[in-house]
């Protein structure tokens, strides 16, 4: 679907998809306690709906009428600016993806780029939160947070800047399009392909604070890192934002990696992409609840020496491919 | 439990004291220390187990009374008995042995600290003086351990609390 | 199931170290630091400019084991000096052991050591028989010991969970394992129902016995859970031991020095774990454990995941033993004292102190008993002070913190495996 104008397209289809994405994150909750309970050999949420489907609503409600406590010390302008900022932030980087033939709401030529840099102002919300919290667990929360955020910023670009390469274009859905017939980025070239999606993950999952490199928000170490002050909704909106950025690098990385909308044969459609995305959804989750949380300085020694090198590896060796192949 | 021989031994002749069965040798205050690191450095009993003082009240001295048929006897004063324990762990030639000794000290009085021989006796001793009001001298930190820092009294004592109608809850 | 030799620790683990004696006894060269960091640091001279930052991780924390608090210098995320401040959960049970008679008591110190709340009533009961001068039936020896193995396997299960969670969160990896230990635990605490009639905090050890025999069929059925647990356990080393992020998290973390902690009186894993090969079941046997062997677990790592792999030996060895000892209780009378109907019907025989241990999962746990020789309030002790591993284990934290990041911190804490109604009493 598209509009001439490009302001009613933008709106319309915002509209659309930043509410689809907005009603998929809200589910994806009840799904991972569904799929964490049965990792622990338990059901999960049952009571609340049939087979608990409508815990998320009473999460939301309950979020929404607990009391707003702002601690009395705390910066306020910062302190209320930062949770609707990082929902904010997150949900910009969707403007760009494709999330079926044509349905894309600004196809910018410049996609990826945007993409990738608006998500790294989600830097600043987080920092603004631990530092207004005038709490010192926050602000260590928010310290580290900062430090890993723009650490992975650069393995995350240096991978995906192999479909760049490799599509010769940095649209999205010149991306896509270069992949259709099952050339995906993934699977070809064989090997790095793999490893560059692999690290475009890995750098996204550390972007989105998510564990193993959960280390902002170590519920452990920091109670809850930089949300500790944070009550109601507000609270809420980092969860959101958190879950949001999680669907969102899944929706990039089966855009990037794994073809978009390509199906097997002549069916492309929005169910190839649902799929790929939910395929890599329930991946993050899994190793969620698998793994316990790397310690700050072995997060930055991976980074910096081992992703980084890695990543540099596969620009230039999707460089050379593009040369000889 | 076994009790070891060679540090009986060097209680009697190296310090002149007299040993009673299953309680150990009292030790004076002046020459605790230096009993305690005889024991550890040459008789290998370096395992710190637990230090407690217990306070006996003061019993008054009791007049004679001929009618009643009642003998006088001295009163005894207020003291505390600090005990120590040490043990020397088993290795494949020895099995593991307990020493145990103690010192006498007026109630609220003072005794030296054996933490610069056993690391482990820091806590101990806090525990000690914040329960039943012994001071360990040379401390490095005595403070209340347990009890709020601002706590009146000393609560293990025999004469704390006795009367549970009221409590001293502040 | 007696795959002893395969669960002790990996003998290449061990091959290679260089040994030396302290104290006595062997312990690895390699652990024995110079010098220790220095617990009293004055913070104000070491740092005049105040750039340092006091992070209080105060007595309500999600990882901090019970109500302890620590106050943590930092200078950005590296320790500096560490005070633990305890007395959060002082209960005042030493003084109440003054008020109540010998067979009152059990219940109070079942609730110090809250995870393994018999390991306590055992050690509490072995001083009064002392005192009383009370012999315990060889019967009533065996279900001590055959409890006691069982407790350990428990407490150990608990440790594992909570281990978990400190490195994971509840939201995340370490609620998973920490959900399949509690399903393990739920099943020894149905066990102990079905013997003492509580899940938790018995009162079921008394001065000269026990007060509950072995129902029929205990016998089977804890032989059975037992294996359950064995088999388990194997899921949990998988899902744990080769766990990338764990091993990072854990491996040269935390490295206790043997001759700090003997020094300190540091019992239990934690030493055991630093190459000093020392059980009071072996070395000084109580209960039954005069009637078989226990093969003790040491490590020579010093750091987390070496106390780590003792804990699991130990939990092994001790469904071993356990089995074993079910396969063969013997018959007879489980209390040498006639059941007790008045308080005051056992009394003292002198007025002198008496000093008894056992090895809790934590390490010595003993009880030092004074009588009161008075005719009138001998059935009452005159003082009772119980020696609390966790107390000792809990003094390590200021000469470990030093150096290390906060995460480190609370991963050490957790290894150490402190109750705070053990420390605190």
């Amino acid at each position: 679907m598209s509009f001439e104008n490009p302001w009613v397209h933008g709106l319309v289809l915002g509209l659309i998809i930043a509410n689809v994405s907005l009603g998929i994150t809200g589910y994806s909750i009840w799904f991972e306690r569904k799929f964490a309970g049965r990792m622990q050999s338990r059901p999960g949420p049952t009571v609340v709906g049939p087979w608990g489907l409508l815990q998320p609503i009473a999460d939301v409600l309950k979020l929404m009428q607990k009391e707003d406590i702002t601690p009395a010390s705390a910066d306020k302008g910062l302190y209320n600016l930062a949770p609707p900022l990082t929902v904010f932030v997150v949900l910009s980087t969707l403007a760009v993806i494709p999330v079926a033939p044509g349905w894309i709401v600004a196809d910018l030529h410049i996609g990826v780029l945007f993409a990738l840099a608006i998500g790294s102002l989600g830097v600043f919300p987080v920092w603004m939160a631990g530092w207004a919290s005038n709490n010192k667990y926050a602000l260590l929360g928010g310290m580290r947070s900062a430090a890993q955020s723009i650490s992975y910023e650069i393995p995350l670009l240096l991978s995906a800047t192999v479909p760049i390469i490799l599509a010769d274009s940095f649209r999205i859905s010149d991306i896509v399009d270069a992949q259709l017939g099952g050339h995906w980025f993934a699977f070809w070239p064989p090997g790095p392909g793999m490893a560059a999606f692999v690290l475009f993950f890995l750098c996204s999952l550390a972007e989105s604070n998510r564990i193993p490199f959960d280390i902002p928000e170590a519920e452990s170490e920091l109670v809850s890192g930089v949300s500790t002050e944070y009550s109601g909704m507000k609270f809420g909106l980092f969860q959101l934002a958190e879950y949001l950025h999680t669907f969102i690098i899944s929706l990039t990385a089966a855009a990037l990696f794994f073809g978009g909308w390509d199906g097997p044969g002549e069916n492309d459609g929005f169910v190839w992409m649902a799929i790929k995305t939910l395929t890599l959804f329930v991946g993050i989750f899994w190793i969620r609840w698998s793994y316990m949380r790397y310690r700050s300085d072995q997060l930055m020694a991976m980074c910096w020496k081992f992703f980084l090198p890695l990543g540099l590896a596969l620009v230039m060796f999707s460089a050379l491919w593009v040369h000889l192949v | 439990m076994s009790w070891a021989e060679d540090a009986t031994q060097l209680a009697v002749e190296r310090f002149g004291l007299e040993v009673c069965e299953h309680e150990g040798p009292e030790v004076g205050t002046d020459r605790l220390v230096a009993f305690c690191r005889a024991l550890k450095d040459e008789l290998d009993f370096c395992f710190f187990v637990y230090v407690v003082s217990v306070h006996y009240p003061e019993v008054p001295p009791v007049e004679a009374d001929a009618e009643a048929g009642v003998e006088a006897t001295p009163g005894i004063p207020d003291r505390t008995v600090v005990n120590y324990r040490v043990r020397r762990l088993a290795n494949g030639d020895r099995p593991t042995e307990t020493f145990a000794f103690r010192t006498t000290v007026p109630t609220g009085g003072s005794t030296p600290t054996v933490s610069g021989v056993w690391v482990g006796a820091d806590w101990q001793e806090r525990e000690q003086y914040d329960l039943v009001g012994t001071v360990f001298s040379d401390h490095p930190d005595l403070r209340r351990i347990m009890m709020p820092e601002d706590w009146p009294g000393h609560p293990l004592r025999r004469d704390y609390a006795i009367e549970t109608s009221h409590f001293p809850w502040r | 199931m007696n795959e002893i030799e395969s669960s002790l620790p990996n003998a290449s683990l061990n091959d290679g170290v260089q040994w030396t004696t302290v104290g006595g006894v062997q312990v690895p060269v390699e652990l024995l630091a110079p010098a220790w960091p220095d617990p009293f640091l004055d913070v104000e001279e070491y740092d005049p400019d105040g750039d340092l930052m006091v992070l209080n991780m105060g007595p309500q924390h999600p990882s901090t084991h019970g109500v302890l608090r620590v106050k943590l210098v930092l200078d950005g995320e590296i320790c500096i000096k560490c005070v633990p401040y305890l007395g959060y959960l002082h209960r005042g049970v030493e003084k109440l052991c003054e008020r109540l008679s010998y067979v009152q008591i059990t219940p109070i110190v079942d609730k110090n050591d809250y995870v393994s709340p018999m390991t306590n009533e055992l050690a509490i009961n072995m001083a009064f028989e002392a005192l009383v001068g009370a012999e315990v039936p060889r019967r009533a020896r065996y279900i001590r010991t055959i409890c006691a193995e069982i407790q350990r396997v428990g407490s150990h299960l608990l440790w594992l969970g909570t281990f978990g969670l400190d490195m994971g969160g509840a939201i995340g990896g370490g609620g998973s394992i920490f959900m399949h230990t509690f399903r393990e635990r739920e099943l020894l605490l149905d066990l102990f129902e079905d013997l003492t009639g509580c899940r938790f905090h018995y009162n079921t050890h008394t001065v000269g016995g026990n007060r509950h025999d072995i129902p029929a069929g205990w016998a089977d059925k804890a032989v059975k859970v037992l294996g359950i647990i064995g088999t388990r356990l194997n899921e949990y080393e998988d899902f744990v031991r080769d766990n990338h992020v764990f091993r990072a998290r854990t491996v040269g973390v935390g490295m206790v020095d043997p001759k700090l902690a003997i020094e300190l009186g540091v019992s239990g894993p934690v030493l055991r774990a630093s190459g000093v090969d020392v059980d009071l079941r072996r070395d000084q046997p109580y209960a039954a454990y005069d009637e078989i062997e226990i093969a003790v677990p040491t490590e020579t790592g010093g750091d987390c995941f070496a106390r780590y792999l003792v804990r699991v030996a130990e939990m092994r060895e001790s469904i071993r033993v356990a089995t074993e000892l079910l396969g063969g209780v013997p018959e007879g009378p489980i209390c040498s004292l006639k059941p007790v109907k008045l308080p005051g019907a056992v009394k003292a025989k002198h007025g002198r102190g008496v000093y008894t241990a056992i090895e809790s999962p934590r390490g010595e746990l003993g009880t030092f008993v004074v009588g009161n020789p008075e005719r009138r309030q001998s059935a009452i002790p005159y003082r009772c002070k119980i020696r609390s591993p966790s107390m000792h284990a809990l003094q390590l934290l200021p000469y470990l913190c030093p150096g290390n990041n906060i995460s480190d911190i609370i991963v050490t804490l957790g290894s150490l495996d402190p109750i705070m109604g053990e420390v605190d009493r």
